[in-house]
């Protein structure tokens, strides 16, 4: 478990691509600079999905994944900040 | 112009590949996935665009789309190309979403007919079914009302349909060989269908199963004797290889011979015997053949080995010709020349193999994962350009 802080959560859970990310993106507009955002995700191609994005967006800086067991389901974490 | 669908099958996209008309694609997904493997053919064009490049830059991603045709978007399960297609839609673009994506691509198979077979043997039904997205290659071979499959895919309705469809009850279900590209359909066909199920002893090594051991010299018949089909042992991709020889006509080779290639010999980690093995097999058990029979094999990896009418297949003589494997003139330079052209094994060609053995159980989610992407079975022997024989 990380010691990364964090601002809000965004449970993604159950959701498929691309709402993970379309979700991330309207609660990092709502966040303000510096605020990070932590997603979980039950979509294993939320792995390199955040990765790629937050190299596309201005604005969002990823600061760590990770993966949590919840019983034998794999969660995806991911901590996105609001970098402007 | 009439309302476009929103969405299209894999089998429609393919249908309009074989037509020939150019296909533009736009894929979404990201750059790591696309460089994997995506779809391809002779008349497409296509792009890499990920989906979230259209909600943070969405001027730029769209202006690299074209607007004057029809776009079909693809990702890996068919939701972010549905976001992606319908964005487009907004913005006057005529674009459809690849129903389930490329996991549905991959899951998708075309039963064409073996149409070279029908002129002398009238009633025999005998299908190559192409599972296009991967290279995958399998048989159905049926004659008054029994039929055998050969190296089917784990989505063995493809099989009970078509045999179904032709009024046959499966007798007989083979895997050439132990399969490590995909999950193999043999035994559980076999179980539903109450057929037999036959695989070598060499390559069912460690099975968990009970199976029909695939014996040299076998025999088999196909409703009451017009279908005969020989068992011919022919090692080298793994040490369990068999060909089937239908009717003395067809030799359904497995990955023993390809179109344009041969099976690679180093899945086992014993590449060089296995390509002597091969070597053997290739000049000594395939030289008995005439050059008129014909290759029918488990596996193709370019549309150059596709005929006109959808088969891949192509008559011995052909092979002795173009395939640069079949030109070898002594053992020593087949086995150098075998052993310079491999790529690196897929790291998931092990549990493949694992699970065809029954030493895993894998679930339905975890079966996708591991059949994700194109066969790797060939040796990496076909030229770029034209090669001269004289160089070796």
């Amino acid at each position: 478990m990380s010691e990364v802080k964090f601002d809000k959560v965004l449970d993604a859970r159950g959701l498929s691509c691309p709402m993970p990310i379309v979700k991330a993106r309207q609660d990092i507009n709502a966040l303000e600079a510096g605020q990070v955002l932590k997603v979980l995700s039950t979509d294993r191609g939320s792995i390199k999905d955040f990765q790629g994005w937050a190299q596309a967006a201005k604005n969002v800086k990823l600061l760590a994944q990770e993966t949590e067991l919840e019983g034998s389901k794999e969660i995806y974490v991911h901590y996105v900040q609001k970098t402007a | 112009m009439s309302e476009k669908n929103a969405s299209i099958t894999p089998e429609q996209l393919k249908h309009r590949l074989d037509s020939g008309q150019p296909i533009f694609i736009l894929d979404v997904r990201n750059e790591d996935e696309f460089g994997q493997w995506r779809i391809e053919g002779e008349n497409v064009q296509i792009i890499n665009i990920p989906y979230f490049e259209f909600l943070e830059d969405p001027d730029q991603s769209i202006g690299r789309v074209p607007r004057d045709r029809l776009i079909a978007v693809v990702c890996a399960k068919g939701g972010s190309s549905d976001y992606v297609a319908d964005l487009l839609r907004q913005q006057g673009f005529q674009a459809e979403n690849l129903a389930g994506g490329m996991i549905a691509w991959g899951n998708a198979h075309q039963a064409v007919e073996v149409s070279i077979a029908e002129s002398d043997q009238p009633g025999v039904v005998f299908y190559q079914i192409n599972r296009f997205g991967k290279g995958c290659l399998s048989y159905l071979i049926g004659s008054d009302g029994e039929a055998i499959v050969v190296d089917p895919s784990r989505h063995v309705d493809v099989y009970t349909e078509l045999a179904e469809k032709h009024g046959l009850r499966i007798k007989h279900v083979f895997d050439t060989h132990l399969h490590a590209d995909h999950i193999s359909g043999g035994k559980q066909l076999a179980e539903l269908t109450k057929a037999t199920y036959h695989l070598s002893a060499s390559d069912a090594l460690g099975a968990s199963f009970p199976y029909e051991p695939l014996r040299d010299g076998q025999e088999f018949n196909v409703g009451s004797v017009t279908v005969r089909v020989l068992v011919l042992e022919t090692p080298g991709h793994t040490p369990g290889s068999t060909t089937l020889v239908i009717q003395s006509r067809f030799l359904l080779t497995g990955d023993t011979l390809f179109v344009n290639s041969t099976g690679r010999p180093d899945l086992g980690g014993m590449a060089e015997p296995w390509a002597r093995n091969l070597y053997h097999t290739l000049f000594s058990k395939l030289a008995q053949f005439q050059d008129d029979v014909w290759i029918l094999p488990a596996h193709y990896s370019s549309q150059d080995e596709v005929r006109e009418d959808g088969l891949v297949v192509a008559r011995l003589a052909e092979l002795r010709k173009s395939n640069v494997a079949m030109h070898s003139r002594d053992e020593e330079e087949f086995v150098k020349f075998i052993l310079a052209h491999l790529s690196d094994q897929p790291a998931i060609y092990q549990d493949i193999r694992r699970a065809n053995l029954g030493l895993i159980q894998v679930d339905e989610d975890r079966l996708i994962e591991m059949e994700l992407g194109k066969n790797q079975c060939a040796a990496n022997i076909r030229p770029r350009k034209p090669l001269t024989v004289k160089t070796w």
